[in-house]
């Protein structure tokens, strides 16, 4: 049996039904026999069931019929499992994992979805996740993918890293189609930093917005954003052109300039005066640039990598500067060369 | 576990242990079943290969190689037997492949690899060394104990000398259980033959290993080696035939339930130091041999993977590993092939003052892992995240298979070679002879800051020295230091290194260090402490890196790189 054989014909689980967990597990199904679908809330699992639609995250996207939904664990893995996508937000990873860890064999191929990193340690996601599951083969998934564009069928492209060929190469088969690209990458460091990182650009690409700001202001913060994630990424042990791909400058474009993206919305509404707050509890879903800038803050000043866009977001999200004040701080900067 | 984990093996305290019989034994009879088994399997691997052009780079290869090999007395014959060989190679090949058939060419080469790495085993061989050991020891402490008069005092002292701390009672388990990878860090060439008595001492089977070809041309210990399991490997051949051959002969071995010993660094490490990268070809068979174990059904198809850690206050052949380091003459390419080490005067010479001087070896057992790094329990369980069991075979299938994938098994090496590495260095015994070495070190470091590597070894002799009191406060900071690694388990100290006063562990290094060089590498004199040798202190310093202590080491530098001034890290 062929590598694409044996997957078209799998179960692949995925673990979270937030907007980007339901649109993989959407995506998963035009190419595997059966998707079963985790989702937290046992009422929002029975609805999604019986309306075939995710109402909380995304309610114009009908599920495919070959998408079983599930609250309970042990429902999820009463198949043989093929493969498991983590999509989980990074705060909760540690804590779900160790819970869902009784429920692996070791020879599920795992991938994961969430961008951001474990607060403290500065583990990524995968180092987390062979942490605490019995599986070694272990990818991430990262790239420009707006859920909702996806759901509505808007073309789109991402990238899956791997130390594994068999499992970039699964990943591809089960998730590109027409209108879904997949490209593979050997830099896993690279584009777990690069995704988590480029969070707290998009809140800054947010407030630009949010003070109707021109294209020039976009431009900089996008252009001087990404060269100081990377620097960052590089420290961390991150290939320097990951972050010219899509997992970096691709998801960036996408996010820092688009309504649709939380990270992107928190720094509009911040910008405009409201309290942050406010701001997270109504955002519909987790803005994981929020809790990406305090922890990268301290681990830049640790290190010693300057990053002064990010430590401007930081301040400008928890209010101890206002956001004009920011800009003019950031544009009072020394001039330097540009590398 | 951790009382017991520092105590020495009590093995170590009898003389006279009984041989404990392995699938050794029995070498003889399956060689031949074994050597023409590895034929077949290098042979299938080229299966719809281009013979024409797998031969002819290896000719050319094995051509250079020739032509610039010097052999001496002994080994003029294996040079004109490899001659005759690709003579015949090269007119063959200027023939049509209708007149000579390639695939018979092709395993007429293998043939002659194979039977020239393959090493023999003689029981009564291997009952003669382990008898012959204690007994040249005990001459030599004899002679030069001065206790000499005092039988009694023998085995004490043998005990005294030869430590063998960690999971001893771990890897005699295992050794039931499936077959051991015995993996230790490589200082010196006597490691092979003291390896050898410490696996006899701890009532282990015999081992099988690898030792380079350059030791073979030494008559006396290529009688011994050749009939204690040892098979060659000749790092000068370079061509893939022969690396091919040997990876196979190493998985066959092991499959065959056969223990081995493979030094994972490659060769002697030239700077001194830990090793920090691991070579990956021959690590890999290990998972080959299980995996093809597990493919046939094998009762114990097990492979365990356990890293051994030496220490030692005086490398022999220090002042030409260093040398060698710092000109990095190629590196593992560059083999000395009269090398100094193996001088009889000189082994002798070592031996007397080892024994002499109470100096003493220590040897540690690392936690052994399985083919893929993860730790194994005491029944030979992969054990996973927070204690759970791993099976194996899980990590092997693909595509709901259990079989080879050829890149994901060099993945899972890799991330086996990580893990040696960093086993290497928590398993490490530190010795005050080190530590001494490297605060001196450091200390002058300190003082000549903007100095690199080459032009800080030539410091004069003044230059390189210190008061001795001015320097005591500040090789007892850097006890503090190691004192916490030791607390994160991050390494061991040795017994000496926990002595209370800092004059007394400090003494004890400068007098153990480098005992039988020549030069005494420090030495401490009318109030002064001193070196008369800056390779050599660097050579000893560099055992201690790696662990984040030494002066200048920016930020994100690994083990094995070298600092902004050149310095290894």
């Amino acid at each position: 049996m062929t590598a694409r054989a044996f997957w078209f014909d799998s179960t692949v689980a995925v673990i979270g039904a937030g907007a980007w967990g339901t649109v993989l597990a959407n995506l998963l199904a035009k190419n595997c026999r059966e998707v079963r679908l985790w989702c937290r809330d046992e009422e929002q699992a029975r609805a999604m069931t019986t309306t075939r639609v995710n109402a909380k995250y995304l309610p114009d996207l009908t599920i495919d019929p070959k998408v079983r939904v599930f609250a309970e664990m042990e429902r999820i893995f009463e198949s043989r499992i093929g493969a498991v996508i983590w999509a989980l937000p990074s705060y909760a990873c540690r804590d779900r994992m160790r819970e869902a860890a009784r429920f692996f064999r070791g020879d599920e191929f795992l991938f994961h979805a969430t961008k951001g990193v474990e607060k403290g340690t500065l583990k990524r996601v995968s180092e987390i996740l062979k942490e605490e599951l019995p599986c070694a083969r272990i990818g991430v998934i990262s790239g420009p993918n707006l859920a909702v564009e996806i759901a509505r069928g808007d073309p789109s492209a991402t990238v899956i890293a791997s130390h594994f060929d068999e499992v970039t190469e699964a990943g591809v088969t089960l998730l590109a189609n027409e209108m879904f690209r997949v490209y593979s990458s050997y830099d896993v460091i690279g584009v777990e930093w690069a995704g988590a990182l480029k969070n707290i650009l998009a809140v800054a690409g947010g407030a630009v917005e949010g003070l109707n700001m021109g294209g020039n202001a976009r431009a900089m913060l996008i252009t001087r954003g990404l060269a100081e994630i990377a620097r960052f990424g590089v420290a961390m042990g991150a290939k320097a052109h990951t972050f010219t791909g899509l997992a970096g400058l691709g998801d960036l474009l996408a996010t820092s300039g688009s309504p649709l993206s939380r990270n992107f919305r928190t720094g509009f509404r911040r910008a405009q005066g409201e309290k942050l707050e406010e701001i997270l509890a109504n955002l519909g879903g987790v803005a994981e640039g929020v809790r990406m800038a305090a922890i990268v803050r301290a681990a830049a000043q640790e290190r010693k990598i300057s990053m002064p866009l990010s430590e401007g977001v930081q301040r400008f999200l928890e209010g101890s500067v206002d956001v004009h004040e920011g800009i003019r701080v950031l544009m009072a900067r020394p001039m330097g060369r540009e590398y | 576990m951790s009382a017991q984990r520092d105590k020495s093996h009590p093995a170590v305290q009898f003389r006279q242990v009984p041989i404990v019989r392995g699938p050794l034994d029995q070498f003889e009879i399956m060689r031949p079943e074994v050597l023409s088994s590895v034929v077949q399997k290098t042979y299938g691997g080229y299966q719809n290969g281009n013979y024409d052009l797998i031969l002819g780079q290896a000719l050319y290869q094995e051509r250079f190689r020739l032509k610039r090999f010097r052999p001496n007395v002994f080994s003029k014959v294996r040079k004109k037997k490899d001659e005759a060989l690709w003579r015949e190679v090269q007119g063959a090949l200027l023939r049509p492949s209708t007149e000579v058939a390639r695939p018979e060419l092709l395993q007429k080469v293998l043939g002659h690899y194979a039977e020239e790495i393959g090493g023999h085993f003689d029981p009564a061989v291997y009952r003669f060394a382990v008898n012959l050991v204690p007994l040249g020891l005990s001459w030599m402490l004899n002679a030069a104990s001065v206790r000499r008069f005092l039988p009694w005092g023998l085995t004490q002292s043998l005990e005294s000398r030869m430590r063998i701390y960690g999971e001893v009672g771990h890897l005699k388990k295992l050794a039931q259980k499936g077959t051991i990878l015995l993996v230790p860090t490589h200082q010196s060439n006597l490691d092979s033959v003291l390896i050898g008595y410490l696996i006899y001492l701890m009532q282990l089977p015999p081992f099988a290993y690898g030792a380079g070809l350059n030791l073979f041309s030494n008559p006396v210990l290529s009688f011994f080696m050749g009939n204690l399991g040892a098979y060659t490997v000749d790092r000068q051949k370079s061509n893939e035939v022969y690396k091919n051959v040997l990876k196979n002969y190493s998985a066959e071995i092991l499959q065959r339930g056969v223990h081995s010993i493979f030094f994972p660094g490659g060769g002697r490490a030239r700077s001194g130091a830990i090793e920090s990268k691991v070579k990956l070809g021959l690590l890999g068979t290990a998972l080959d041999a299980q995996l093809d174990n597990l493919l046939a059904g094998a009762p114990k198809p097990n492979v365990y993977i356990v890293p051994m850690t030496i220490s030692f206050h005086c490398v022999l052949e220090a002042a030409s590993l260093i040398e060698d380091y710092l000109a990095e003459a190629g590196k593992h390419r560059y083999i000395i092939m009269d090398d100094e080490s193996w001088q009889p005067t000189k082994v002798a010479r070592f031996f007397w003052k080892f024994f002499s001087s109470q100096s003493a070896i220590t040897a540690r057992i690392g936690r052994p892992l399985d083919v893929f790094g993860n730790f194994v329990d005491e029944e030979g369980r992969s054990l996973g995240p927070n204690g759970t069991v791993i099976d194996p075979k899980l990590w092997l299938t693909t595509g709901g298979q259990l079989r080879r994938e050829p890149q994901r098994d060099r993945e899972y090496t890799k991330e086996l070679g990580k893990k040696i590495v960093e086993r290497f260095h928590r398993e490490n015994t530190i010795l005050t002879s080190q530590l001494a070495a490297f605060a001196f070190f450091e200390t002058l470091r300190k003082k000549y800051s903007d100095l690199d590597v080459y032009r800080f070894l030539r410091l004069s002799l003044p230059q390189r020295s210190l008061h001795y009191d001015e320097f005591l406060p500040k090789a007892e900071e850097y006890r503090r230091k190691v004192r916490e690694l030791e607390e994160q388990r991050k390494v061991y100290l040795s017994e000496e290194l926990k002595a209370v006063s800092t004059d007394e562990w400090l003494k004890d290094g400068v007098r153990q260090l480098g005992l039988l060089h020549d030069n005494t590498v420090m030495r401490i004199q009318d109030g002064v402490i001193f070196t008369e040798d800056m390779n050599l202190l660097y050579y000893y310093r560099n055992r201690l890196s790696g662990y984040g202590m030494s002066l200048l080491a920016e930020g994100q530098i690994g083990p094995g790189k070298d600092d902004s001034k050149g310095f290894l890290v």
